[in-house]
C-alpha cells in the first residue's frame, strides 16, 4: 500500500505541519490548519463519524457523498477550502454546512483526519518512469485501442485524461491486474438477443426496467426495448483484459507512473 | 377562410380542448355551487363512501392505500394520458400525497409549504410558505410528506417541529405550535391523523439522540391534549429494558403517520430505531418501545398493547412502516389483523385487537435472524451485530421495506409492498451525545452500488406470508404503492417511470417516463366522474386520467 494509514500518517502530518512551521494562529489567518496534532485527528476521525460518515461512508470511501480518499478534493484545494466546504456546505448539493454550534476546532479537526487518511499526489514517488510508460500506453499496452486521453482514442472504457485524480497507484495496479474486482455500473455489458434471432452485444451506458442504452464495439449507440427480446444476459465483469503476466513489473511500475502522473494542474500553499 | 379567421378557429379550438378553467365547479339544479365543504369526523369515517375524494394521507384509516373508484381497469389503463402538471418550486425530492376534498388538491413541498390546486386543472388556489428559523436539526431531507384535514382546518407538520393549522379555503394561519425544540434535534414530516375531535401526530429525529413520543392536539386551539413517550420514563414499565440513563437519549421516533380502528377505538402507529442506531452496548436491553407497534386510546393517550418488531436494534431498522389494517380470513376464521412489512425483512400479521402475534415470514432478503420465534421474538444469526471493521448483513440500512406506503386491496385479498432485496456493511462507533447533534455510534458502507441489487413490487399472500408474484424493479423503487377497486396497481421507480400493474397477476398494464425520481405514493380521486390519478416525481405532479 502506498497510501499510509494509522498512526504513521499521522507522524508524516504532525512533521509536515512542523516543516512549515507556521504558529497556530498565523496558521489559522493564512488558512493553514492550526489543529493537526494526534489527538485532533483522532477526534476528527470520531466528529467524522457523527457529522460525515452517513453520506460519505464510515471509512470515508464513499457511499451517497463522493470518496475522500483520493487525496485530491474538487472544491477543496487547500486546508482553507476543506475548511469553507465544511462550514458552509456546497449549495445545490446534498452537502449541508456542519451544525452551526460546532467551533472552527471542530471542523479543522476534521480537515486532520481527512489529511491523515489521504496523501497529497506531488509528494508521492513511484518507482516506475511516466515516460516509458507513455510508450507502453500506446504500444504494447494497446491502451488506446479502448481508452481515451486528451481527446484522443476510443470511447470503450472510461476516459483516463485525468486519471491520476481519480485513482490512486494502488488502485491503477489493481485495476491493471483485476480488472474484473468492482466494476462500476457504467462499464457492465450486455448480451442481448431479440426475438428474430439477432444478436448484439455492448457496455450497458444504462439500464431500467423496460430498456437498455449501449455502446457496441464499433462505437455505436443501441437502445434497446426489453420487449422485444428473447435473451438477455447481464455481464457484470470488465471488458479490459488482465495485464497479469502479459507486462514485466519494471512495465507495469512504469505504466501505473504514467497514469498517475495524468492529472488536473492545481495550486497547492 | 381568410389567415385571421383560421388563426382564430384555432385559438377557440385550444381553449375548449384544454382549458375549462373551472373544471371543479361542482354543479347542482340551480348552476354553479361551491367546491369545498367541511370535512366531519363523520366523513373520515366513511371515507369509504365518497372515493372521488382523498381525505387522509393513506386513503382511509385501515391505511389501505385502496380506492373504491373503479374507471381505469385492466382493460383501459393503457389509454392513460397526461391531464395536468404542476412544478413545485422547491427542487427538493416530493414526497407528498396529496389530498383530494370536494375538487380541491393539497400538495405539500418542500419544506413545509402547502399548495391547494383545483384539482380538475392543477391552477392555484393558493400557497402557504412556513417560515423556517436558520438552525434546523433534521435527518434525512428537508421533506414534507402531506397535511391532515377536519372541517374546514388543514393541520401540518413542519420542518422545525412545529403542528400548523390553516384554513383550507385560503391557506391562513389558525394557530402555530411547537411541538418540541428543533435545536434539540426534533424535527416533523408526516402526515398527521386526525381521530374524532384530536389530531394525533409524531416526531422526528432518531438520529439526534431525542426521546420519541406521540402526541394529540385540540384542532381548535392548538393546545396539547395528551403525549405518549415512546421510551418509557424512570419508574414506568419498560424503562428496565434501556441501560442506565440511555433511555433519556433513545430516540424510538414517530416519523410517520398511523392508522385508527374506529370498532376498536385504538390508533395504532409505528415507532423507529433506538439511538444510537448501530452502537447497542450503550443501551443494553430490548430498548421499549423502539422499532414497535403501539396500540393507544386515542382519548387519553393510553397504551392498550404493543408489539416490538426488533428487540434492541442495532441496524437502524425503524417499524416506521404505514400500519395495514385488514378483515381477512386466517386459519379458518375472520379475525381482525394488522399487516406490517417491516424494515427488517420479515411480514408479520398480528391480531389488531389484542396484539397477538399470528405469524412472521421472511419477505425480502436478510441474514440476521433465523426465523422469528412463536413468541414473535427474532431468533437472531450469531456475529450479526456492526463492528468496529465492518459486518455484512441483509437487509441493509434503508431495510428490505422503508416507508413508503405499501397496499392492501380487499378484492385481491394481497398485500403489495416495494421490496429491495440488499445488503450493507454495518460499523460501530463509540459515539458522544451532544444535543442537537446526531448521535449514531457507526454508520454503513455498501459492498457494491446500491443500483447493483434486487428490487420489486411483491405481492404477498397475507395468510402465509408467501409471494404471489414479484414485478422486478431495475435498479429499485422507494415508490409507495396504490390499488384500485377495478384490480389496478400503481408505483414508480427513482429512476422516474411511473406504471399500472393487474394488481392479480403482477402483469405491466401501461408505463409512463415522468423524469424524476418518485419517492410518493401515488392517490387517485375524481372531478366531474372522471378517475384521475396523481404521483409527485421529481418536484413535479403529474396527474394522469383516461383518454377521453
Amino acid at each position: 500500500m502506498l497510501w499510509f494509514q494509522g498512526r504513521n500518517a499521522r507522524l508524516v502530518l504532525v512533521a509536515a505541519s512542523l516543516v512549515m512551521g507556521s504558529g497556530a494562529g498565523l496558521a489559522a489567518q493564512d488558512g493553514e490548519n492550526p489543529h493537526t496534532s494526534l489527538e485532533d485527528v483522532d477526534a476528527g476521525q470520531r466528529l467524522f463519524g457523527m457529522h460525515c460518515s452517513r453520506c460519505h461512508g464510515f471509512d470515508a470511501s464513499g457511499d451517497e457523498g463522493p470518496s475522500l480518499r483520493r487525496g485530491r478534493f474538487r472544491r477543496a484545494q487547500s486546508d482553507a477550502g476543506f475548511f469553507r466546504v465544511i462550514s458552509e456546505g456546497v449549495p445545490d448539493t446534498g452537502m449541508p454546512p456542519i451544525s452551526r454550534g460546532r467551533t472552527d476546532q471542530t471542523v479543522w479537526q476534521i480537515v486532520a483526519y481527512l489529511r491523515s487518511i489521504n496523501q497529497r499526489p506531488e509528494s508521492i514517488s513511484l518507482p516506475g518512469d511516466a515516460q516509458a510508460g507513455r510508450r507502453l500506453y500506446a504500444g504494447a499496452g494497446a491502451c488506446a485501442t479502448c481508452h481515451m486521453i486528451a481527446g484522443a482514442g476510443r470511447l470503450l472504457g472510461p476516459d483516463l485524461t485525468t486519471v491520476g485524480d481519480r485513482r490512486s497507484p494502488a488502485e491503477l495496479r489493481a485495476d491493471l491486474l483485476e480488472p474484473d474486482r468492482d466494476v462500476p455500473l457504467r462499464w457492465w455489458s450486455v448480451r442481448v438477443t431479440y426475438e428474430n434471432g439477432r444478436t448484439l452485444e455492448g457496455l450497458r451506458m444504462n439500464e431500467d426496467t423496460y430498456s437498455y442504452r449501449l455502446l457496441d464495439a464499433d462505437e455505436n449507440l443501441w437502445s434497446v426495448s426489453k420487449r422485444e427480446l428473447r435473451e438477455r444476459e447481464r455481464i457484470e465483469t470488465s471488458t479490459m483484459p488482465s495485464y497479469e503476466g502479459e507486462l514485466s513489473a519494471s512495465d507495469l511500475d512504469d505504466l501505473i507512473a504514467y497514469l498517475f502522473s495524468l492529472r488536473t494542474e492545481e495550486s497547492l500553499p | 377562410m381568410t389567415r385571421r379567421a383560421l388563426i382564430a378557429l384555432c385559438a377557440l379550438t385550444l381553449i375548449v380542448a384544454a382549458g375549462r378553467p373551472f373544471d371543479a365547479q361542482q354543479r347542482d339544479a340551480s348552476g354553479p355551487a361551491p367546491v369545498f365543504t367541511p370535512v366531519t369526523y363523520e366523513r373520515l369515517l366513511n371515507s369509504a363512501d365518497e372515493p372521488e375524494n382523498w381525505l387522509m394521507y393513506s386513503g382511509n384509516y385501515s391505511s389501505q392505500r385502496y380506492s373504491g373508484l373503479d374507471q381505469v381497469t385492466v382493460a383501459n389503463a393503457d389509454r392513460l394520458r397526461l391531464k395536468w402538471v404542476y412544478q413545485l418550486r422547491d427542487l427538493d425530492r416530493a414526497e407528498t400525497t396529496p389530498l383530494v376534498i370536494d375538487g380541491i388538491m393539497y400538495v405539500t413541498e418542500s419544506p413545509s409549504t402547502v399548495i391547494a390546486l383545483d384539482a380538475a386543472t392543477g391552477r392555484v388556489f393558493w400557497r402557504y410558505e412556513h417560515e423556517l428559523p436558520e438552525d434546523v436539526n433534521y435527518c434525512c431531507g428537508r421533506n414534507n410528506r402531506g397535511v391532515a384535514v377536519l372541517g374546514t382546518r388543514l393541520f401540518m407538520s413542519t420542518l422545525d417541529a412545529h403542528l400548523v393549522s390553516l384554513d383550507a379555503r385560503t391557506g391562513t394561519v389558525l394557530w402555530d405550535t411547537e411541538v418540541a425544540d428543533t435545536r434539540l434535534g426534533y424535527s416533523k414530516t408526516a402526515a398527521p391523523l386526525v381521530v374524532k375531535d384530536k389530531i394525533i401526530t409524531g416526531i422526528a429525529g432518531g438520529e439526534f439522540g431525542i426521546r420519541g413520543f406521540l402526541d394529540a392536539y385540540d384542532p381548535a386551539t392548538g393546545d396539547r391534549i395528551w403525549r405518549f413517550y415512546t421510551i418509557p420514563g424512570e419508574g414506568e414499565p419498560g424503562n428496565e429494558t434501556w441501560a442506565g440513563d440511555s433511555w433519556q437519549r433513545g430516540g424510538s421516533p414517530t416519523w410517520m403517520t398511523g392508522s385508527y380502528d374506529p370498532d376498536a377505538d385504538l390508533v395504532y402507529w409505528g415507532t423507529g430505531n433506538p439511538g444510537p442506531d448501530w452502537n447497542g452496548e450503550v443501551r443494553l436491553g430490548d430498548n421499549l418501545y423502539s422499532d414497535s407497534v403501539l396500540a393507544l386510546d386515542p382519548d387519553t393517550g393510553e397504551l392498550d398493547w404493543y408489539f416490538q418488531f426488533t428487540p434492541h436494534d442495532v441496524h437502524d431498522w425503524d417499524a416506521t412502516q404505514i400500519p395495514v389494517l385488514a378483515d381477512i380470513e386466517f386459519d379458518g376464521r375472520a379475525r381482525k389483523m394488522m399487516l406490517w412489512p417491516n424494515r427488517n425483512a420479515f411480514f408479520y400479521v398480528l391480531d389488531r385487537l389484542s396484539g397477538e402475534f399470528l405469524r412472521g415470514t421472511q419477505f425480502g432478503r436478510q441474514t440476521w435472524a433465523e426465523r422469528i420465534g412463536e413468541d414473535g421474538r427474532p431468533v437472531r444469526v450469531a456475529n450479526m451485530l456492526p463492528s468496529v471493521e465492518g459486518t455484512l448483513v441483509s437487509p441493509p440500512i434503508e431495510g428490505a421495506a422503508n416507508w413508503w406506503s405499501p397496499s392492501f386491496s380487499p378484492s385481491t385479498g394481497l398485500l403489495y409492498v416495494m421490496a429491495y432485496d440488499s445488503e450493507q456493511i454495518y460499523f460501530m462507533r463509540e459515539d458522544e451525545y451532544v444535543a442537537g447533534e446526531t448521535y449514531t455510534g457507526g454508520g454503513g458502507r455498501r459492498p457494491r452500488p446500491r443500483d447493483a441489487y434486487y428490487s420489486a413490487v411483491r405481492a404477498i399472500v397475507p395468510q402465509t406470508g408467501e409471494t404471489a408474484w414479484d414485478y422486478p424493479v431495475q435498479p429499485r423503487s422507494s415508490s409507495g404503492v396504490l390499488t384500485t377497486a377495478s384490480d389496478v396497481l400503481f408505483g414508480g421507480t427513482v429512476d422516474g417511470y411511473f406504471f399500472a400493474l393487474d394488481a392479480r397477476t403482477g402483469d405491466e398494464l401501461w408505463v409512463m417516463n415522468v423524469g424524476g425520481m418518485i419517492h410518493a405514493g401515488p392517490m387517485t380521486y375524481s372531478v366531474e366522474g372522471q378517475q384521475r390519478v396523481t404521483i409527485a416525481a421529481g418536484n413535479t405532479i403529474f396527474t394522469f386520467g383516461l383518454e377521453e
